[in-house]
C-alpha cells in the first residue's frame, strides 16, 4: 500500500472545480514528477494534500497510511509526516527563524529536543544548503530573495523529516546555481523513508532529481503517465500535444 | 512574589476639612499642603497659579476637544474621587506591593518607590551619586541646591512653550496644582548613566493619584528611566458607575534633554482593572539630542497616554514607540505628538496594538512641522491587530506641516491575523493556538526589538504572553482565506 493515495479527487476553489477526478499513488522510496501547464491544477493538488482551508474536497479521498485525512488540520497532516514545500512561502513578521524552526521540529517529532542538539542539526542542514548563519537572526522569510525562500523550504523539509514531501514548483524563480544547490539538497534527502512528489512546469529540476514516474496534468486530470522518458518528450514537444488530444 | 512595606507616614498634618476631590481643588487646601510639606514659596505660588488656570477650565468634552473625541472623559474618569493622601494611612497599615520590571533591573543607578502619593523610598547607587547623579524627591530638590533647575523646568512643558503646552487641558492644570509624589532626576553634563533609573508607582487605594516627574539631562549626558505603574486591583470598592475606575492616576512627566543628551524613557503600565490612567510624558529635545520613549500599555480600565516630544534644537531626534494590548472592558487612547520646531529634526513613531474582547483603542498620531523646521524627517506608523469580534481600533495620523522642505511618511493599518501566516505555520506542524501565539508575539517584536533592555523586553513579552493566554483562541478570527495560487 502506498503511503499517500489520492483517489478520484475533486477539489473546488472559490466556487470552481479545479480538480476533476485525480488518482495518484506515492509510496516511500519513490519520486514522482507531476507536470503540466499553468492552471492545470498541480498546485491545487499540493494545497489540497496539505489541507489549505480554501481548497474544498468535493469528491474522492486523500488517504495517508490508509486513513482518510480530509478532516485533519494542516498541522495534524504535517505532524503525521506530510510536508508541502510552497511555491510562494509567506513572510511571518517578527517570528525568528530559529524560534519557528524549533517549534516546528518539536511539534513534528513530538519531543523537546535539547537546544544544543537542535542548533547542531540546524547548522549542519544550513551548511548543506549553503544558507548563511546570519539567517538565524532574521524573521521567517522576511526580506528573503526568491532563491533564499526556496532553500529555506528545503531546509525545513530536512529538519522535519517527512514521509511524504510535496514540492510545489520549488524550481521556479531559481537561477542555475540556486537550482543546483536546492536540487542537490532534495536529492540528498531522498531515500527509502521518503516519498517525493515534484510538481513542476519545466524539466530542468528533473535533471538533478530523477523521478521514478512522470504524470502529466491538464484541466484537473492526469492525462498521461510514464517513466522519466516522458519528461524528455514534454521537453521536446511541450503540452500542446495533450491539449489537442484532450 | 510580593514585598511588604510599612506605609506609615509621619509628619503629615490632619486635615481640617474633607479632602478635596479632583473636581473640588481649593486654594486653602493647596496652601496648607504646601506649608505642611515645606515647599518653597515659589512652588506654592506655582500651584496657586495652576489652580487659577484650573478654575477657568472645564473638564474635557469629547464634542469640543478634538484630542478627546474618542475618549469620553465624563463617562470614564471619576473626578469625584478625593485626592490621595498619606494622612489616612494608619500607623501599622501594611500593604502587599506588586513586583515588576523595576524590581528586576540589573544594577540600577537608582530606584524610587511611590505608594499612593507618598515617596516611600529613594535609593541611589553610591558610585553614581559620587559622579553627580541626582535622584531625589521633587520637594526636596526644590528646597535644596537644585531649586534653580527645578524652578526653571517644572511646568515648562505644561504651562509655556510650544504646541499644546500653552493651552493644555484641565487634567494637566490639575496635576500642576496638586501633584503629590514628585521625583527629580538630574544628570550633569557628560555623565553617561547607562544603568537604569527605576521609578515604580503603586496604587493600593482608591482616589486620585498625581505623580510628577522631572528629568533633566545636561549636555552630552545619558539617562535611562524606567517608569512603571503597578497595583490597582482593589477588590470590592464601590464604583459610581460600572466603567468609572475608583482609582485615577493623573501623571505628568517632563524630560529636558540638553544638547547631545541621550535620554531613554520606558513607561510600563500594568495597572489592575480599578485604575483610570492619564499621562502626559513630554520631552524637550535640544540640539542633536535624542530622546527614545517606549510605552508598554497592558493594564488599567481606561488609559490615555500622551508621549510627546518638542524638538526644539537643530538635529534633535525622537524615537517613540509603544505596544498596547487590550482585553474585555479596556479603553486605551494613545496620542504621541511630535513637534518639529527646528531644522533637521527627526522623529520616528511606531505603535502596535492588539485587541480582544469588548475593548477599544484609539491612536491619534500627531506631527507638527514648523515653518522653520527645514530638512526635517518624520515617519509615523500604527498597526492594530483585532483578535476577536467586538473590539474596535481607531487610528488617525494627523500631520500639520508648515514647511515644504521636509520628508514625512505615515502609515496606519488595522486588520486581523493573516490567514496565510496561520496556514504557513500550521503546515509546519505547529498547532493553531501555538501558531496564533507566535504570530501575535511576532507582531509586537518589531517594537520590542527597539529596546535594548533585556529585562523590559522579557517582561513585556511575558505580559503579552499572559494576554494571549487570556484570549479564547478558538474565537480568534483570521483574515479571509484566499487560495494561495491562481493555479
Amino acid at each position: 500500500m502506498a503511503e499517500l493515495e489520492i483517489r478520484d479527487l475533486t477539489i473546488r476553489v472559490d466556487g470552481s472545480d479545479i480538480l476533476n477526478g485525480v488518482t495518484l499513488d506515492l509510496e516511500k522510496g519513490k519520486t514522482l514528477a507531476l507536470m503540466g501547464p499553468n492552471g492545470s491544477g498541480k498546485s491545487t493538488l499540493a494545497y489540497a494534500i496539505a489541507g489549505h482551508p480554501a481548497y474544498e474536497i468535493t469528491g474522492g479521498q486523500i488517504l495517508f497510511n490508509g486513513e482518510d485525512i480530509a478532516d485533519w488540520t494542516p498541522d495534524e497532516r504535517n505532524r503525521a509526516g506530510v510536508f508541502l514545500a510552497m511555491q510562494y512561502p509567506v513572510e511571518v513578521p517578527g517570528v525568528s527563524l530559529t524560534n519557528f524552526l524549533r517549534t516546528a521540529v518539536n511539534a513534528r517529532l513530538d519531543e523537546d529536543k535539547p537546544v544544543r542538539e537542535f542548533m547542531g542539526d540546524l547548522r549542519t542542514a544550513m551548511s548543506d544548503l549553503q544558507i548563511d548563519e546570519s539567517f538565524l537572526q532574521r524573521s521567517v522569510n522576511e526580506g528573503f530573495s526568491g532563491g533564499e525562500k526556496k532553500r529555506f523550504e528545503i531546509l525545513q523539509m530536512a529538519l522535519l523529516k517527512p514521509q511524504i514531501a510535496v514540492l510545489d514548483e520549488t524550481d521556479s524563480g531559481l537561477d542555475v546555481d540556486a537550482l543546483r544547490v536546492v536540487s542537490e539538497g532534495i536529492d540528498s534527502l531522498r531515500g527509502p523513508d521518503l516519498g517525493v512528489l515534484v510538481i513542476t512546469h519545466y524539466t530542468r529540476i528533473l535533471r538533478y532529481v530523477t523521478p521514478d514516474e512522470v504524470h502529466v496534468m491538464l484541466d484537473g486530470r492526469i492525462v498521461a503517465s510514464g517513466g522519466p522518458e516522458l519528461a524528455d518528450e514534454l521537453e521536446d514537444h511541450g503540452y500542446e500535444h495533450y491539449v489537442v488530444s484532450a | 512574589m510580593t514585598t511588604s512595606i510599612d506605609t506609615a507616614t509621619p509628619g503629615v498634618a490632619t486635615e481640617p476639612t474633607p479632602q478635596p476631590t479632583l473636581d473640588t481643588l481649593d486654594e486653602a487646601h493647596l496652601a496648607s499642603q504646601s506649608r505642611d510639606t515645606g515647599e518653597p514659596s515659589w512652588m506654592a505660588d506655582r500651584r496657586q497659579q495652576a489652580l487659577s488656570t484650573w478654575s477657568g477650565q472645564s473638564w474635557p468634552d469629547r464634542k469640543k476637544d478634538e484630542f478627546w473625541r474618542n475618549t469620553p472623559f465624563a463617562r470614564l474618569v471619576d473626578v469625584g474621587r478625593p485626592l490621595i493622601t498619606g494622612a489616612d494611612h494608619d500607623g501599622d497599615h501594611t500593604v502587599e506591593l506588586a513586583v515588576g520590571v523595576v524590581d528586576h533591573l540589573d544594577a540600577p543607578a537608582a530606584t524610587v518607590t511611590i505608594v499612593d502619593g507618598d515617596l516611600l523610598d529613594v535609593r541611589v547607587d553610591q558610585s553614581w551619586a559620587d559622579q553627580g547623579l541626582v535622584v531625589v524627591g521633587l520637594r526636596d530638590a526644590a528646597a535644596g541646591p537644585w531649586a534653580g533647575i527645578v524652578s526653571e523646568h517644572l511646568g515648562s512643558l505644561t504651562t509655556t512653550g510650544h504646541g499644546s503646552g500653552a493651552d493644555e487641558d484641565r487634567t494637566i492644570s490639575a496635576n500642576d496644582a496638586a501633584w503629590d509624589a514628585g521625583v527629580f532626576v538630574y544628570v550633569p553634563a557628560e555623565l553617561e548613566v547607562k544603568a537604569p533609573i527605576g521609578i515604580q508607582a503603586h496604587v493600593t487605594r482608591p482616589g486620585v493619584h498625581q505623580p510628577r516627574i522631572l528629568v533633566k539631562a545636561e549636555h552630552h549626558a545619558t539617562a535611562r528611566v524606567v517608569l512603571e505603574h503597578v497595583g490597582g486591583d482593589l477588590g470590592d470598592v464601590e464604583r459610581t458607575s460600572r466603567v468609572k475606575a475608583p482609582a485615577v492616576v493623573n501623571e505628568v512627566v517632563e524630560v529636558i534633554a540638553r544638547d547631545s543628551a541621550q535620554v531613554d524613557v520606558v513607561s510600563v503600565n500594568e495597572h489592575g482593572d480599578d485604575v483610570a490612567y492619564l499621562a502626559l510624558q513630554k520631552a524637550a529635545v535640544h540640539r542633536d539630542a535624542t530622546v527614545r520613549h517606549l510605552s508598554v500599555t497592558l493594564g488599567g480600565a481606561t488609559v490615555r497616554i500622551r508621549p510627546e516630544a518638542d524638538l526644539v534644537g537643530p538635529g534633535a531626534s525622537a524615537v517613540y514607540s509603544g505596544i498596547y494590548f487590550t482585553d474585555e472592558g479596556q479603553h486605551f487612547d494613545v496620542q504621541p505628538y511630535m513637534r518639529h520646531l527646528a531644522g533637521h529634526t527627526t522623529s520616528n513613531v511606531l505603535y502596535k496594538g492588539a485587541l480582544q474582547g469588548d475593548s477599544r483603542t484609539v491612536f491619534r498620531g500627531n506631527v507638527f512641522i514648523h515653518k522653520d523646521a527645514k530638512g526635517s524627517d518624520t515617519q509615523e506608523d500604527n498597526r492594530n491587530l483585532i483578535l476577536t469580534k467586538g473590539a474596535r481600533a481607531d487610528s488617525t495620523p494627523f500631520l500639520e506641516i508648515e514647511c515644504a522642505d521636509i520628508t514625512a511618511g505615515h502609515g496606519s493599518a488595522t486588520g486581523q491575523i493573516d490567514a496565510r501566516n496561520l496556514f504557513y505555520l500550521q503546515a509546519r506542524g505547529i498547532e493553531r493556538a501555538d501558531a496564533l501565539r507566535l504570530i501575535v508575539l511576532g507582531f509586537f517584536n518589531e517594537v520590542l526589538d527597539r529596546i535594548d533592555m533585556p529585562v523590559v523586553a522579557a517582561r513585556a513579552q511575558a505580559a503579552i504572553e499572559g494576554e494571549i493566554a487570556m484570549t479564547d483562541l478558538d474565537r480568534v478570527t483570521v483574515s479571509e482565506v484566499a487560495p494561495n495560487t491562481p493555479d
